[in-house]
């Protein structure tokens, strides 16, 4: 135990790593905008606090300079080429910086129609990983303070950019907490499983962080605030919070990228991302479907093939 | 506030049976915006629609329930009534408290809560119900005809001769099907090649028709008045716009010793052929499986002898793509074949009788083909094995059908007639012979039927033994057929020369595929399934899709052409008018809130779903979203189901109804 303690504090990663991925980045994003490529990066810069990030819209070569990429480069900003908050950025191409969960999300988009793939240019980055939600960022990213989703995450290496900033150093094999929570959850009666969920539904405030961070939740109305007729009650009370996350999972099954945003975004610490893992994982035993780095003519549950599995039909 | 008509329905005692339908009035009186309710015994009557009619302007209602029997069965019936009575017939609807309860239910309390249930929530519908007017969309004046047996052709030459354009699409290289393998036909023993031949020469020589043989339906897409088919016309290896038909290439192909399926493998014909010398088109087909070239890669010989320089080695398949506006289905019948058991089928076989190991154990179509002026015998009936003149002959009928032990338990229909037929047949041409027929009971409903039956009997002296055949086996040269004989109640051993079995009929091989391609229903055995089976038997429950013959259920000739003419004249009713009108229930977009994700594209199995620009004043494109086209919208409501943002619904059909409708529970 002492020995596990031990090394899940110690730094993850030579931050050198970060160092290489932030000077391509800037380099690429500077020739870019100088060059007239593009009208704006995405990108990230330097937070207030030490080792926190936040978005950026570079469009001047001066500003390409100070992007960053750090393990505080938390945001999934696919999230800015949805077309409901297209508008942040000004017309013409964009380039935009994405790590691999990020670009399995710009990648669902693409196929979702909501922006065409020569309409961005992509700077995918080498990520060995970011903090998760309450991590001291002025310490370096070690296993204890490292995201729960990028312990066992299977993209760190985006495929199918633009270009690659950065490399990907070694990295250690980590224990998959969320699978093992997923697992823990399979194993509860229905009853169990029930009485657990309703208990994190409890807290919910619908403050609806969750669908603001989220990039597929482009929708300009969504169905849960319309109220004629009402689908979900839109007071934060336990039946109309349940059926907001149950409606959630259901529209995000088969295109949830798994960059976890919702749940980091989260004040009262739902563990959303447990539930779109869920789905993802069923429909992957169901239909053998997965998001990946590449868009995606069909979406799993948008299409119908002979040998799919119809035992649930009784 | 509403003002609603209830009307409920007794259906005779179909309703009142189970449910109070004075106390579902009662209750109905009570809901709010209902301003009539009442029941009758028989709403879909004349006195009943008058009642509807009536309520109507005495109470000025705003919207119609009929509380009744199944939308499919009178949905149309109330929603004319309540245009005459002048309102918008898609005011009516119908709460269905027949097939959804009284049928299904035995309490009568639970269930005239139910039927009241139900009751509800259609008025809550109909609150909501806008008016629609029907939607017109053209139609294509183009039948295809699958199928090119007697049905195919019967239908084709109808729709033909009434001046519209068929497609006929034959699997084979040549028209004719079944018809043009039999001798003679029941009950009258006309030579079945004389009256069906001339036909097939109708059929290529009809210039409202184009013939594809050797041809299969590849895909399906559309809907009524509007259908696009894709048809793969297989690689034939003859060019048929310079083959004249000499058939110096059959007399040459040195590869003649392949068994020829039409004459039910006792014939031999060359790798290059034509089915039978009267086939339409008389054009010759290669056979790639048999001929020396596809196999070696040499001979040749037949392009060489080729004159007009017909035959092609190098042709391919080949995609036609025809807008119909109808579709007859006509795609014919299989005899069973015993001799295996099927794989994945409930059907289990004959191994006891030997069919396929003895060769004097025969089908139906095999003596057929023996009796035949141009079968491989030159219609004389010798047996397959030493094609010696058999003198005992025993029939066996019943064999697969009417066994629900087997697998199969309907009745074949044809077999009782044409047993008696064959009997004839053989006497005729050995008249020293003797036939045996084992049956169960025969069956002669139809004109002349049971007068042809009995002359086989009382005239050409066929032996009749009601009783089930247990074994056949081969002693010698001949083969012993154990049976009974229930007339008497003993077992019954004939030492036979030849055994006929009538085997059962069955849909084709593969017709569930087809049905798949067409989106029509089929039964546990594949017959397909017609829209009703009294009022609608011709025609398909998918709107445009019409069946002819053994396809929809074991058929004779007389009952098959009558069926044919009866979907060739569905079809010209459908072709009489420019303009189909359809109902107007079709999906919308809510443009303002759709996103264009176009997940309703990707599950629209018509394809009615189009990406639409929306531009500002300047031209300039502000975004796209999806728009339904009403002309090919199928009203499924799968795009509603899918819409993340429900910016699409169906009319009738809208979240604010049904949600309405769940709220009254």
């Amino acid at each position: 135990m002492t020995q596990g303690q031990q090394t899940e504090s110690t730094p993850l990663v030579d931050p050198a790593c970060y160092a290489a991925a932030t000077a391509a980045i800037r380099a690429e994003a500077v020739r870019l905008l100088e060059a007239g490529e593009v009208t704006a990066v995405v990108g990230y810069r330097a937070g207030r606090r030490a080792g926190s990030a936040m978005p950026e819209v570079a469009t001047t070569a001066e500003a390409a300079a100070q992007l960053i990429f750090t393990p505080g480069c938390q945001n999934n900003l696919a999230l800015f080429l949805s077309k409901a908050k297209r508008e942040a950025l000004p017309k013409g191409k964009v380039a935009v910086v994405v790590k691999g969960c990020d670009l399995r999300a710009l990648a669902g988009l693409i196929g979702e129609s909501q922006l065409k793939r020569d309409e961005v240019h992509v700077i995918g980055v080498a990520c060995p990983g970011v903090y998760g939600a309450g991590a001291d960022l002025a310490k370096p990213l070690a296993a204890e303070s490292l995201a729960r989703k990028c312990r066992e995450c299977k993209v760190h290496l985006p495929e199918g950019t633009d270009v690659v900033a950065g490399t990907l150093p070694p990295l250690p094999d980590l224990a998959p907490l969320e699978a093992e929570e997923l697992a823990r959850l399979e194993a509860m009666t229905p009853q169990e499983r029930w009485a657990f969920w309703t208990e994190q539904f409890a807290r919910c405030i619908r403050c609806l962080a969750c669908r603001q961070v989220c990039p597929f939740c482009f929708c300009t109305q969504c169905l849960c605030d319309r109220n004629r007729p009402q689908a979900v009650d839109t007071s934060p009370r336990p039946a109309g919070n349940t059926a907001w996350h149950i409606v959630r999972a259901m529209h995000l099954a088969g295109r949830c990228a798994g960059c976890a945003e919702c749940e980091r975004v989260c004040p009262m610490d739902i563990p959303l991302n447990l539930l779109n893992r869920k789905m993802a994982q069923e429909l992957f035993e169901l239909y053998g479907f997965e998001t990946t780095m590449q868009p995606q003519e069909q979406g799993a549950l948008t299409s119908y093939r002979d040998g799919d599995d119809q035992s649930f039909i009784k | 506030m509403s003002r609603i008509g209830v009307f409920v329905c007794h259906c005779g005692e179909n309703i009142s049976r189970t449910v109070d339908v004075e106390k579902v009035a009662e209750a109905a009186r009570g809901l709010l915006g209902v301003a009539h309710a009442c029941d009758y015994k028989y709403m879909c009557s004349d006195p009943g629609q008058a009642l509807l009619k009536k309520a109507v302007a005495e109470h000025r209602l705003d919207g119609v329930v009929v509380a009744a029997c199944s939308p499919r069965m009178h949905e149309k019936t109330f929603r004319k009534a309540t245009e005459q009575a002048g309102l918008n017939p898609f005011l009516c609807e119908m709460a269905n408290i027949r097939e959804h309860c009284s049928w299904v239910h035995e309490d009568r309390d639970e269930a005239t809560a139910k039927a009241i249930d139900i009751v509800h929530m259609l008025v809550e519908r109909v609150k909501r119900n806008r008016k629609l007017q029907p939607i017109s969309v053209p139609v294509t004046k183009t039948s295809l005809v699958i199928g090119g047996g007697i049905a195919g052709i019967q239908a084709a030459l109808d729709i033909a001769d009434a001046g519209h354009r068929v497609v006929l699409v034959e699997r084979e290289p040549s028209i004719g099907g079944h018809m043009a393998q039999l001798s003679e036909t029941f009950p009258t023993l006309d030579c079945s090649q004389c009256i069906m031949t001339p036909k097939m020469v109708d059929v290529a020589n009809h210039p409202n028709i184009t013939l594809h043989t050797y041809s299969e339906v590849e895909e399906v897409d559309g809907y009524i008045g509007n259908f696009q088919v894709k048809i793969r016309k297989k690689a034939r290896s003859v060019d048929m716009a310079r083959c004249t038909g000499c058939g110096v290439c059959m007399a040459k192909c040195p590869q003649k010793k392949i068994p020829n399926s039409f004459d039910r493998d006792l014939g031999m014909r060359p790798a290059i052929y034509v089915p039978f010398p009267q086939a339409v088109p008389n054009v010759p087909v290669i056979d790639r499986v048999n001929c020396t070239w596809f196999k070696s890669g040499k001979c040749g010989v037949c392009q060489k002898v080729c004159g007009p320089g017909a035959v092609d080695y190098a042709q391919q398949d080949e995609f036609v793509v025809e807008q119909v506006g109808a579709i007859v289905v006509a795609t014919g019948f299989n005899l069973y074949d015993i001799s295996e058991k099927p794989k994945g089928s409930p059907i289990k076989g004959y191994g006891e009788f030997g069919h396929g190991k003895i060769p004097d154990v025969i089908d139906g179509m095999t003596f057929e083909r023996l009796a035949s002026a141009s079968g491989p015998t030159g219609g004389k009936i010798l047996r397959p094995s030493d094609g010696r003149e058999p003198k005992q002959v025993v029939f066996v009928q019943c064999v697969g059908s009417r066994a629900r032990e087997k697998g199969i338990s309907y009745c074949s229909k044809i077999c009782c007639m044409y047993t008696a037929k064959h009997t004839m047949l053989y006497k005729h041409k050995v008249h020293d012979g003797q036939a045996y027929v084992f049956f169960m009971d025969a069956r002669t409903p139809g004109k002349g039927y049971d007068e042809f039956w009995r002359r086989s009997i009382e005239q050409e002296e066929a032996v009749y033994i009601r009783g089930m055949v247990s074994r056949l086996y081969q002693k010698g040269d001949k083969i012993v057929v154990m049976g009974s004989d229930i007339a008497v109640g003993i077992q019954v051993e004939i030492e036979a020369d030849l055994v006929v079995l009538a085997t059962a009929v069955q849909p084709r091989q593969g017709a569930e595929l087809l049905a798949q391609k067409l989106g029509i229903s089929y039964d546990q055995y594949n017959f397909y399934s017609e829209a009703h089976a009294k009022l609608r038997p011709v025609e398909c429950a998918t709107a445009g899709i019409y069946l002819a013959g053994a396809c929809q259920g074991p058929k004779d000739i007389p009952d098959t052409v009558s069926q044919a003419s009866a979907a060739a004249a569905k079809v010209m009713t459908l072709f009489a008018k420019d303009q189909l009108e359809r109902e107007p229930i079709v999906a919308k977009v809510n443009e303002r809130f759709c996103v264009g994700c176009f997940a309703c594209k990707k599950v629209c199995a018509y394809g009615a779903i189009e990406e639409k620009e929306i531009r500002d004043r300047q031209g300039n494109l502000v975004k796209v979203v999806a728009y339904v086209n009403p002309g090919v919208c199928g009203g499924c409501g799968t795009c509603q189901a899918t819409c993340p943002s429900k910016s699409v619904e169906l009319d009738g059909y809208t979240d604010e109804q049904i949600l309405a409708m769940i709220e009254t529970l």
